[in-house]
């Protein structure tokens, strides 16, 4: 109630009040005060008066540092000692704790998983269903998934294209290193990039030998797998990946120079741009015919042949030029900062 | 009878396969220097998977997937010799303290190494 009654009288309408009916006290007491000590002559402190005072405030300095300096080293001989060890003990209790949880919800999730093989699992559905039976018929392709992932789901995958040429398009917005020689920035940047690289070794003749024997070799097989990806396992991304690893492998071997000759900046943005708006474009066509029921000029073909299903073997065409290329283009802007 | 020899075969290989690879995977722990480590790996690589790739083809028969187990073991003979080759390379580079730890028997080369080609 007291405390109540003082926050009353100090705000602002009773003292406005009080000044209204008797003038405000506080503030006539306050310039008395100050009249008499400018009256006594305090008004300028003298030469002592300033010396002591610096005196005064240059100890209570000294004092504050000497005990920040006191707490800074209480603080640093205590991590050293009583704190590494409760630090380390926190750390091995919260490892078990945090393992030991994670293991419990992984296992709890696994026991509420459907029996393997069971015929009434929520997998056995119309749609696998319906893949399976008809996926060769209507789609054309020998291997179920390639059917599945370029033609029932053609959609999907295109995000999936997307998605990797969206993330080379931030590798390159956060690493790329303009190349231009009268800006002294960039020039900077593009030493710090070969200093980095500066203790690879280079020119290795055993590794050159192995690689031009190895690298047609292994393009040849990334090709197969594109191209035969509706016959056989393989396809647009694991046939890509094969592809841009071989380029890799002939970048580490020759150096940029001698791959900067077939594939620069230029081309992936090309190959990728064009790649990409071939598949959109393309499966705007095949949506488009097949949601309207229109007639169209893409038909399944004889399954097995290397050119039948449809759309799938050039769409797998289109997908592995992007991951090909995606993979070339992170690895050399991780390397140098350029193409 | 055809068939419990050529298990048997085949089981040898693998394991002495399993023991080459074993042996590669203790001199790896055991050495104590990077090149030493990458002697131990670089060598039972190659013996290790010949080895067991032979085991299968053995315990498979020959037919055409053989073949293609011997396109690995030819890919993996290409490799792995050749990427262990670079990595002791790149150590005799990087490394400025290489005759602390090892006997250096051809100066000429390691200083050619470390200022570049």
């Amino acid at each position: 109630m007291a405390k109540i009654r003082n926050d009353y009288e100090h705000s602002w309408w009773p003292r406005l009040l009080q000044w209204l009916e008797d003038g405000s006290t506080r503030l006539d007491d306050e310039l008395t005060a100050e009249m008499d000590e400018s009256r006594e002559g305090h008004l300028l402190p003298t030469h002592e008066d300033v010396a002591a005072h610096e005196a005064k405030l240059e100890e209570r300095r000294n004092q504050k540092l000497a005990d920040e300096l006191a707490m800074y080293a209480h603080a640093h001989e205590w991590t050293r000692t009583k704190g590494a060890k409760l630090a380390n003990w926190a750390y091995r209790i919260m490892s078990v704790v945090i393992c030991v949880s994670i293991i419990w919800v992984l296992l709890q999730t696994a026991a509420y998983l459907p029996p393997f093989g069971s015929p009434d699992n929520p997998v056995n559905n119309e749609v696998s269903q319906r893949y399976i039976e008809k996926g060769m018929e209507e789609t054309g392709a020998v291997n179920i998934v390639a059917g599945m992932i370029l033609d029932y789901r053609a959609f999907d995958t295109l995000g999936e294209s997307n998605v990797l040429f969206i993330a080379a398009c931030s590798v390159l917005i956060l690493l790329r290193v303009s190349s231009d020689k009268h800006d002294p920035t960039s020039v900077h940047q593009l030493e710090v990039e070969a200093d980095d690289r500066m203790y690879e070794p280079k020119n290795d003749i055993i590794l050159q030998h192995t690689v031009a024997f190895l690298v047609p070799v292994i393009l040849l097989f990334g090709v197969y797998g594109v191209m035969n990806g509706h016959i056989s396992p393989g396809g647009g991304f694991s046939g890509g990946a094969i592809m841009g690893a071989a380029l890799i492998l002939y970048l580490n071997a020759f150096g940029f120079k001698r791959t900067e000759r077939f594939f620069t900046f230029k081309t992936f943005k090309t190959v990728s741009v064009c790649a990409l708006s071939f598949y959109a474009i393309s499966k705007a066509y095949s949506f488009f015919t097949g949601a309207n029921h229109l007639h169209s000029f893409i038909t399944p073909g004889t399954p097995g042949k290397l050119f039948s299903a449809g759309l799938i073997p050039y769409l797998n065409i289109a997908v592995g030029a992007v991951v090909c290329c995606t993979m070339y283009a992170f690895y050399t802007h991780f390397r140098k900062g350029d193409m | 009878m055809l068939d419990t020899i050529r298990f048997i075969i085949s089981l040898l290989l693998t394991l002495a396969g399993l023991f080459v690879l074993l042996s590669g995977v203790v001199g790896i722990f055991k050495f104590k220097y990077s090149l030493s480590r990458i002697h131990a790996g670089a060598l039972f690589d190659t013996a290790g998977i010949v080895l067991m790739v032979l085991g299968v083809i053995v315990g498979q028969g020959f037919d055409l997937t053989s073949l293609k187990m011997l396109i690995i073991i030819g890919i993996l003979w290409l490799t792995s010799p050749v990427s262990g080759h670079l990595i002791g390379r790149l150590e005799i580079t990087i490394n400025d303290e290489l005759e602390k730890d090892m006997v250096v028997m051809d100066e000429r080369m390691v200083r050619h190494e470390k200022e570049g080609d």
